[in-house]
């Protein structure tokens, strides 16, 4: 059995992965075997449920090693970048200030820093086309609020950990929201429902209040 | 046939199986909460197991019939009446153009399921016909039904048959539950004195309760994460605990990922009772380890095989 190979339930297995890409590789060797039901990379890890009904925990154990040994090293980054437009604070962003006061940045200071680089899309995730977005290290010490919120509105974007999270739904969450964005994420009716994928690179733009209202009413 | 809304309750949407494979973009499950108690009601009307059907959330609902055709009603204890005259749950009914059907408020566990011969007629999304509220998509519409909606079924197949679910085969509600439960992924964040709670605490149901998950009561947790846990991918059974130490168990509408400890996760095996928690209900966690909980999982099996075969895909 690998070391970092365990079980965190009895139909579930993680495998502890260098990071993302690694876990997404991982993941994407995983369901090719079509041995498991689900495969999800999450940041450090991948997790795979197994059907109980027909195996056990150790032959599933004993299959995420052997596929530990045998998948891919990373997934491939794309070269496409998605311009995420971002209306920062107020009551789209109602966490802003006090994640500026724990960085010690103005407002001005924190959104030019958060628009002035691309990242890449790690995983999607939490709900359909909840989007991971990695490389944003100088907030590695801000965290998840204690108490999460009940509910967040669509295009909420999160900080927290040294990532940005946009959530596509509304949905309850613990993130830090310093902004929202008015695109559309997540779409059952399109040929590709999700806008993001993960390996995808993405840059934030900031946006007004006058603009978000106009995108929204297109 | 079809049949209109009088009454919607408080949230009653179309339900059938889940959604599988698509947990790495982030879609959830969804599908019946109580996935036992459909399989139930669809084997009362010759429908396969996991048929869209409907399901109704502590106070029922209300509908009126424009054609004939079969149904039959499972799930949490409530009345039911079918034109002002009480009728049984678990039993084949007959219903004819004009008859008006209503689940009454559920007394003990929170939600019933009414099967219709042929199924309840909505597109598959994703590869499921099960509501997904949070995401709008789904069931009908993507939401819950309203008054005044006029909702199609299928066409029914095989014989029509009038049957009652077996005495022994006809789960129990309750007021208070047991559930078998593995170690999860970060039990280990728990402090030495709540891990012992997690399986010593008669836990109780919070206010937030619902599809996607439910709070559970009863003892402050110690976890110490400092809120910087890398996160990670999440099921319906998964228990997480996040720093302000109140245990939250996700549901069939659980999301894929989780920034929380994962402390415990239900087994497979009694995952189906958690959609039949309601606010107020005692909850105790009873540790199991992996391969005992495959022993109770094929014995669970074994036994529902008897009267509804095909159980393997149900829970």
């Amino acid at each position: 059995m690998s070391p970092g190979v365990r079980l965190c339930g009895d139909d579930i297995v993680s495998a502890e992965c260098e990071d993302t890409g690694t876990a997404q590789a991982l993941a994407d060797h995983l369901r090719e075997s079509g041995d498991w039901l689900e495969c999800v990379a999450g940041i450090a890890s991948c997790v795979a449920q197994f059907d109980l009904a027909t195996t056990g925990a150790e032959e599933a154990m004993q299959r995420m090693s052997t596929a530990l040994r045998a998948a891919p090293a990373a997934r491939e980054v794309e070269a496409a970048v998605v311009e995420v437009p971002v209306c920062y604070g107020g009551d789209h962003g109602p966490d802003l200030d006090d994640v500026c006061e724990r960085l010690g940045l103005s407002r001005e200071a924190f959104i030019e820093l958060h628009t002035g680089r691309e990242y890449g899309v790690d995983m999607l995730g939490f709900t359909p086309g909840f989007a991971f977005i990695g490389g944003f290290s100088e907030a590695q010490d801000v965290p998840r609020r204690s108490q999460p919120r009940v509910r967040l509105a669509a295009g909420s974007i999160g900080i927290a950990g040294g990532r940005t999270g946009i959530y596509t739904l509304p949905s309850p969450g613990g993130w830090q929201i310093v902004g929202r964005t008015p695109m559309q994420l997540f779409d059952t009716g399109a040929a590709q429902p999700f806008r993001l994928r993960a390996g995808m690179r993405v840059r934030f733009v900031a946006i007004g209040p006058d603009e978000f209202d106009a995108w929204c009413a297109e | 046939m079809r049949f209109t809304v009088l009454k919607p309750g408080l949230q009653t949407t179309v339900q059938a199986g889940p959604r599988t494979g698509l947990r790495h973009l982030g879609v959830p499950a969804a599908g019946a909460a109580d996935p036992l108690s459909l399989a139930l009601a669809n084997r009362l009307v010759g429908n396969p197991l996991l048929a869209p059907g409907l399901e109704t959330t502590l106070n029922g609902v209300a509908l009126r019939f424009q054609g004939g055709g079969l149904v039959a009603i499972t799930g949490a204890r409530a009345k039911a009446r079918l034109n002002g005259e009480r009728v049984k749950l678990h039993r084949t009914l007959a219903v004819a153009a004009g008859d008006e059907l209503e689940i009454g408020p559920a007394r003990l566990g929170a939600r019933n399921y009414l099967a219709v011969a042929g199924g309840i007629d909505v597109e598959e999304v994703l590869g499921s016909a099960s509501t997904y509220l949070p995401a709008g998509f789904g069931g009908l519409q993507g939401r819950a039904l309203r008054g005044g909606d006029v909702v199609a079924t299928g066409p029914a197949v095989g014989t029509p048959e009038m049957l009652k679910t077996p005495k022994e085969f006809r789960p129990l509600a309750s007021n208070s539950w047991a559930l078998r439960a593995c170690y999860g992924a970060e039990v280990d964040l728990l402090s030495k004195e709540s891990r012992f709670d997690l399986f010593d605490t008669n836990f109780s149901v919070g206010f937030r309760a619902d599809r996607m998950g439910l709070q559970l009561e009863g003892a402050r947790f110690e976890v110490t994460s400092g809120g910087r846990l890398a996160s990670a991918p999440v099921f319906p059974g998964t228990i997480q605990c996040p720093e302000d130490g109140t245990p939250f168990l996700l549901s069939i509408d659980a999301q894929t990922i989780g920034g929380y400890p994962r402390v415990a996760q239900v087994a497979r095996a009694d995952r189906h009772l958690i959609g039949q928690l309601r606010p107020g209900n005692h909850v105790r966690l009873l540790w199991r380890d992996a391969e005992s909980a495959r022993d109770e999982l094929l014995a669970k099996h074994n036994y529902w095989g008897e009267w509804l075969p095909g159980i393997r895909a149900v829970i």
